[in-house]
């Protein structure tokens, strides 16, 4: 194929690049891709005498998991999770569409402005809005002080403070592949939805969204996957209303101590992921979506 | 006029409220760590109390310490292997090369907690105490991908044909890739592996599945200083991990570009070539 390759370096030199990748590849798949199997035998499996997690063949761990206990927490993490994406996609694509088009010589100011609260401690920046949300917090205050309301409101604690700290958390993997996907976006395209008479709306509707879709479909799926497996904002911006499949699966390897279940728990929400990881696989290994 | 977002001056309010949403939070933490009081609502005055609190506290400083140590060897051992992995990945047209492509950016997408309990099993599986070393181990394999992702892409704007010329010149396969394309990756390099180590330094979930009872690291003791109520110091230590971690992504953005003019390869090539 590429002759530079196969010139004169005898046999062994066929194999020269794969030794390039044998580290970095088998050290992934012995610690990444075999425990993933591990998580799925142990699903399996129950708890003995001592509290430990044996290996066995039977359904009742999934059989709990859906309980009727546990189906509401399942079906609460999935709906966080879309709502978050939803969001992050409503607020992010016009925050990416001012810096891809009319950020100028600023975009990249822009850009990294962007991305410097992503790099504070996610708890951190948690915690922040645990001090700004909190009864006795900066809003409250400043609201009773400014006679908006007589009482605080409840603002920690509820779903709306939970999915406010997914988007806070994850929104930047949203506005990354789109502010790409409409910086490669050729002007032009707009400029014929003008010339043929269409509305704003309707250029916007079939040209603009249409051309960014690599974008849009990148950034949902990388907002949603961690999203859906959060426990951190749940636990600190939440209560056990908001509790979502994360702070399930937490509980089980350390309070407990249950970690078969904890592994089937795992393992249904993974089902839950497959879809949208293969799709985004298949899409990115084909350089048609955006990496990160 | 032709869309709806067309209007710079629409787009402009909301981007600015964005970032006001995006930097609100981090300001307060700034200004509140050098509150002389321990209020979290209003500044009393201005003091370095909790930054002399964190800095007397041994278990605090032993994390930091941990943390640094966690972040270093993950940033050295993960930026070698990515870069070989990256390299391999883009050099090789094998069968070898398109499996690793794609199970090289499972860990980029799977949640962390998933991540947290296969490496928290493995270890168990292998009867591994929980340690500094598990925690870098989980750390180094995410951190592969990530550098990977990084050199792969300025891999992808170096053709084949200095490697091509190095070896017209008597090169050696293994020396046109020790003499010519490491020099040229080499900002590539730099950058990954500061944006590694940053990842490592902040890294809570991995760690919180793969820490032992001794040598915690930063975020996994703020995780249980949260849980036992606000205290003034995790703004602090918050400031002090935002400053260590921003630093490191900085440099990472701002040393590929001072060596911009100097990374081409033919340089390097005629360099080497004396």
């Amino acid at each position: 194929m590429d002759p530079a390759l196969d010139r004169g370096e005898g046999l062994s030199s066929k194999r020269f690049w794969d030794w390039f990748i044998f580290p970095g590849g088998i050290w992934i798949a012995l610690l990444f891709a075999i425990p993933l199997f591990l998580v799925l035998a142990l699903s399996f499996g129950h708890v003995d005498d001592f509290g430990r997690g044996v290996y066995g063949f039977s359904m009742d761990n999934y059989k709990d998991v859906f309980d009727s206990t546990y189906v509401p927490v399942l079906v609460r993490s999935v709906g966080y999770a879309l709502a978050t994406v939803i969001l992050c996609l409503l607020v992010g694509y016009p925050v990416a569409y001012f810096i891809a088009r009319f950020g100028g010589k600023y975009r990249y100011v822009l850009l990294a402005a962007l991305v410097i609260p992503f790099f504070v401690n996610y708890l951190v920046r948690t915690y922040a809005w645990v001090a700004l949300l909190a009864d006795q917090g900066l809003v409250n205050n400043l609201l009773v002080d400014w006679g908006l309301t007589q009482e605080p409101i409840q603002m920690i604690n509820t779903p709306f403070a939970v999915i406010g700290g997914l988007v806070y958390g994850y929104i930047i993997f949203m506005i990354l592949p789109l502010y790409g996907s409409i910086e490669r976006m050729d002007p032009s395209v707009v400029e014929a939805g003008k010339d043929l008479y269409g509305s704003p709306l309707q250029t916007f509707l079939h040209v603009t969204l249409p051309a960014t879709q690599a974008g849009i479909l990148a950034g949902c799926v990388l907002v949603f996957l961690p999203a859906v497996g959060d426990f951190v904002s749940a636990q600190l911006l939440g209560g056990p209303d908001t509790y979502m499949v994360g702070n399930l699966i937490q509980d089980q390897f350390f309070a407990a101590s249950n970690w078969p279940f904890g592994s089937a728990l795992t393992v249904v929400m993974m089902l839950f992921l497959a879809v949208w990881m293969v799709f985004y696989l298949r899409r990115a290994s084909k350089g048609e979506a955006e990496v990160l | 006029m032709s869309e709806p977002f067309y209007k710079p001056r629409f787009l402009r309010l909301f981007t600015g409220l964005v970032y006001l949403y995006l930097f609100i939070p981090i300001l307060i933490v700034i200004v509140f760590s050098f509150n002389s009081q321990k209020s979290l609502q209003v500044m009393e005055g201005l003091s370095f109390r909790w930054y002399t609190e964190f800095f007397n506290d041994p278990t605090l400083m032993d994390s930091l310490l941990t943390s640094v140590q966690i972040a270093l060897l993950t940033m050295v051992i993960s930026t070698i292997v990515g870069t070989a992995l990256a390299i391999g990945l883009v050099r090789a047209h094998s069968g070898t090369s398109k499996g690793f492509n794609i199970l090289m950016l499972i860990p980029l997408i799977t949640p962390e907690i998933v991540a947290g309990i296969s490496a928290l099993l493995i270890f168990s599986q292998l009867g591994i105490g929980l340690s500094i070393w598990t925690i870098v181990i989980a750390h180094i394999t995410f951190s592969i991908s990530y550098v990977t992702i990084v050199v792969r892409g300025r891999l992808a704007s170096i053709g084949v044909e200095v490697e091509e010329a190095a070896q017209d010149l008597g090169a050696s396969k293994w020396e046109s890739v020790r003499l010519v394309l490491i020099p040229a990756l080499w900002p590539a390099i730099v950058a990954a592996g500061l944006l590694v180590f940053a990842l490592s330094f902040d890294d809570f979930v991995l760690s919180f599945f793969t820490t032992g009872e001794d040598a915690q690291p930063l975020p996994v003791r703020i995780w249980s200083m949260i849980r036992f109520g606000v205290s003034p110091t995790i703004n602090a230590v918050g400031t002090l991990m935002m400053v260590v971690s921003i630093s490191a992504v900085a440099l990472a953005v701002l040393i590929p570009r001072l060596f911009g003019r100097r990374e081409s390869g033919v340089k390097v090539l005629t360099g080497a070539e004396e």
